[in-house]
């Protein structure tokens, strides 16, 4: 599940929580801090699997408070997702608060992903779903793929990343020029 | 001379109903003229939490206007003043506002707190100091637990009741701007002969009025939906989750709402002088399921309260 190449971390949920529940947005804010110091700890790091193991019960405004407020302020920066649900009812609310902010989380279970919040443009899905596939991918390989210009696979790659369902880095391309490679957040 | 106003409750079960009917017989205990409330409880009168919350958050703000409040238990201890005891509602009541006969010598709530598996004694909500409320969402959810242990879809039942409790303790929090503490509490009630029973939980404050929060906004944000009446209003900020604070936000009604519908639940919403009371349809809460009342005496804040059917 994990993207090769790219730095990840795991931050467990619980521990920044200090208990089990947590709900109300004044305590989200509160453990959106304590993330920001974890999150701090990890210079470089450019994805971060957010674990929800021993966590039990939240609410929506917690939810919206926490991860899904890290992963609207650091869009395009770095990428948070979900791993170690255990269960529906509390995915809810994760994908409630997504939702109303616009913010496309992916979630990891047992190797594959479900994208909760936002989702992708009738346009976009395909060239999401390659990435999501190849783990990384540049718009000459999607366009390759999709059998389409590279400028328009570029540009497709451009908004997912704008949007937040992918990350991306600067590289050399062969030619010598520069080209972005899209990766999952996974 | 200064007026008087008596709340003659019936000598039978009072719901959130019969509160608003012996309330409507009233003259309206916040009326400018009126300077004296008597709340009379006959022998034979029991009060269930969903209007006891109510009641306490009425009297609460009669005395903190400068009225004379006396509550007249002619049953006494043995009588609904003893439940109110155990309940925790004269922990709560404004030290100014006179009991007869007597207030309870002790609390049974302070002696019995968290011992029962169908009540969870009322918890204040003071926005001022939210630490203190901050494991009353849980305590919430861990007494259904309790009390429906035997039920496959306990856990899933569990969550969703967690959500409802948070949400509507953060409303008070959040949104009442009230001095007056909110008020938080839980009873299962169980029917014997049918082995089926029902839980209402119930949280009362003294604030504003959700809606009348929310209407300034809307005048700028969304003149539409500002032309709404309460009840439309009400029903789309449960079905859109609409705020004050924009479209990021809003999730708290609509949230709460949509996880008690999961298990049928009505939804009774109080406001200052309206009242909405929403019956579950296979698709959601529906405009034309909804029952309103206007015009209705005054009382601040927003009273809300779910009954699950545990059947």
């Amino acid at each position: 599940m994990r993207s090769m190449n790219e730095k990840s971390a795991t931050l467990q949920l619980f521990d920044f929580m200090g208990g089990p529940d947590g709900w109300g947005r004044p305590r989200g804010r509160e453990v959106f801090q304590e993330l920001l110091r974890g999150i701090e700890e990890h210079p470089g790091t450019t994805v971060f699997r957010v674990s929800l193991k021993r966590v039990q019960r939240i609410d929506i405004s917690f939810a919206a408070e926490t991860v899904i407020e890290l992963a609207k302020r650091y869009r395009k920066e770095k990428g948070f997702c979900l791993i170690d649900v255990d269960n529906e009812d509390q995915l809810e609310h994760w994908e409630a608060a997504a939702v109303k902010q616009s913010q496309p989380i992916f979630v990891w279970m047992d190797g594959k992903s479900r994208l909760i919040g936002l989702q992708p443009t009738k346009g976009t899905a395909r060239a999401l779903e390659f990435v999501i596939k190849r783990e990384k991918a540049t718009a000459a390989e999607l366009a390759s793929a999709l059998k389409t210009p590279v400028n328009n696979a570029s540009t497709k790659l451009k908004q997912l990343w704008e949007k937040g369902f992918l990350l991306r880095r600067q590289t050399v391309a062969a030619s010598g020029g520069i080209e972005f490679v899209y990766f999952r957040i996974a | 001379m200064p007026a008087l106003c008596n709340l003659e409750f019936p000598a039978r079960w009072v719901d959130s109903d019969q509160f608003e009917m012996a309330l409507q017989r009233s003259s309206g205990p916040h009326q400018p003229d009126v300077r004296e409330v008597v709340f009379k409880f006959p022998i034979g009168c029991k009060v269930m939490v969903d209007a006891a919350v109510r009641l306490l958050s009425l009297a609460n703000q009669l005395n903190h206007t400068f009225r004379r409040v006396r509550l007249e238990f002619d049953e006494g201890e043995a009588g609904v003043m003893g439940y109110f005891n155990r309940m925790g509602f004269f922990d709560c009541l404004a030290e100014d506002i006179e009991v007869t006969p007597d207030r309870p010598f002790y609390s049974s709530a302070s002696l019995f707190r968290g011992t029962s598996d169908s009540l969870v004694e009322i918890a204040s909500i003071n926005p001022a100091d939210r630490i203190a409320v901050q494991n009353v969402p849980g305590r919430l959810a861990d007494a259904l637990v309790n009390a429906c242990s035997r039920r496959k879809d306990i856990k899933a039942l569990e969550k969703a009741a967690f959500t409802v409790f948070a949400e509507l303790i953060s409303n008070i929090l959040d949104h009442s701007s009230t001095r007056l503490d909110g008020f938080a509490v839980l009873q299962l009630y169980k029917r014997k002969k049918r082995k089926t029973g029902s839980l209402k939980v119930s949280v009362s404050d003294s604030g504003i009025g959700i809606l009348d929060t929310l209407r300034p906004a809307l005048n700028t944000t969304d003149p539409a939906l500002a032309k709404l009446t309460d009840t439309e209003l009400l029903v789309e900020v449960i079905r859109q989750g609409i705020s004050r604070h924009g479209k990021t936000r809003g999730q708290g009604l609509k949230g709460s709402a949509k996880q008690a519908l999961k298990y049928h639940a009505q939804l009774d919403v109080r406001l200052p002088q309206s009242r909405i009371v929403l019956i579950p349809s296979r698709t959601g809460y529906e405009p034309h399921k909804a029952y309103s009342y206007g015009d209705l005496p005054l009382i601040w804040g927003t009273h809300i309260s779910f009954e699950f059917d545990l059947t």
